[in-house]
């Protein structure tokens, strides 16, 4: 396997474990407790880029998620991704993910909610892997996290810790597996009314930390470290409609051996309660 | 006769008391975003005899009046609002 696919296939992981499941007044980028009502259905188009050094991507991604109690939510995301690598491009479905989460605890008092979940995806093998470049793995990859949050009208906070188990695929190609951690915090400058417009700022601190890859059992040198970045966002919504917008900026890079730097990643969605 | 009358007002007035539109004030824990309260007004509006339903943010109330005598009980109400991922902390009904 060249060097050039693998930096690929990395780029793919991580763009794939940075565009997931949005479900409503979450973070941009992070995740946090939130759910869905009961029987309620939300219908989210997502729009992801993402540059580093040569290698390109742009994913849209349509997710459809379901309120099967008042705190435990499940649904799909199902994400078109267009690539380009120097002078290669590839588009087509990318993988599909499967996502649930439950809220296990909340306290709720006066405009105020403080509330923890866990969630546990599933990215499927079914994107084309001998595209150039790849739009899937070619191995189903496991997530889980557990997710803090703190809504009052005025402020927000939330932290985040998710793990990814990356499968190995056909060519004993396995990705090393990912550890993600956020902080969140977030501001309303107006007091909210029900039915009007309202907005909050977000400002987002996101490492990611990235085990060594492995071909056919060797560590490969070209992976593996750290990326952490600091960003703004916005999450603007008017009754049953949102759209959260941000940016992710780095701010610390520790890759190891050869490994294009990110230069930005930037993320867009709309959002529709039904 | 007088048998006839007594029952056409007994039949007004139970009409009139059933079929009397009643409201609903909630006070309601945990809302922090009208994003998220919209799970609230959609689990009423879906319930058949509601006829509106408000939602004031900053005092934690909501308001739900209903029609045709549809009424609500305490534990109905709070499940409801637990449905849509809030706490109902007390109620009052009244009889518009």
């Amino acid at each position: 396997m060249k060097r050039s696919h693998l930096v690929g296939l990395t780029v793919s992981l991580l763009l794939a474990t940075s565009s997931q499941s949005i479900l409503a007044h979450d973070p941009v980028f992070g995740i946090g407790p939130h759910v869905l009502f009961k029987g309620g259905t939300e219908v989210a188009l997502e729009i992801h880029l993402e540059k580093a050094g040569e290698e390109k991507e742009s994913e849209v991604g349509l997710e459809l998620v379901y309120g099967i109690t008042g705190d435990w939510a499940a649904g799909v995301e199902l994400p078109y991704a267009y690539k380009k690598e120097g002078s290669e491009s590839s588009n087509g479905l990318a993988d599909i993910q499967l996502f649930t989460k439950y809220r296990f605890w909340r306290q709720d008092s006066l405009g105020l909610q403080e509330s923890a979940a866990v969630m546990f995806a599933v990215n499927l093998n079914n994107g084309d892997e001998k595209a150039e470049p790849k739009l899937g793995n070619g191995a189903n990859d496991f997530i889980t996290g557990l997710t803090y949050g703190y809504e009052s009208l005025k402020w927000y906070r939330w932290a985040s810790v998710r793990y990814r188990l990356n499968g190995e695929n056909d060519v004993g190609f396995h990705a090393g597996n990912k550890t993600l951690v956020d902080f969140v915090a977030g501001w309303r400058p107006t007091l909210p009314e029900y039915i009007k417009p309202d907005t909050v700022w977000l400002l987002e601190l996101n490492t990611a930390i990235s085990e060594k890859s492995e071909l056919n059992g060797n560590q490969l040198s070209n992976s593996g470290g750290i990326e952490s970045f600091l960003s703004p966002g916005i999450f603007w919504t008017m009754r049953n409609f949102a759209i959260k917008a941000g940016i992710q900026i780095p701010i610390y890079s520790d890759l190891k051996g050869s490994q294009e730097k990110s230069d930005y990643r930037a993320k867009t969605s709309f959002e529709w309660h039904l | 006769m007088k048998k006839l009358i007594m029952i056409s007002l007994v039949s007004i007035w139970t009409n009139i008391v059933f079929a009397a539109d009643t409201q609903y004030d909630m006070r309601v824990d945990g809302l922090a975003c009208p994003f998220c309260a919209y799970g609230i007004e959609k689990k009423f509006t879906k319930t058949e005899g509601v006829k509106s339903v408000d939602i004031d943010l900053k005092n934690g109330l909501v308001i739900v009046k209903t029609e045709d005598g549809k009424t609500f009980s305490e534990e109905k109400l709070k499940e409801i609002i637990n449905d849509a991922g809030f706490t109902m902390i007390s109620m009052t009904e009244k009889s518009l």
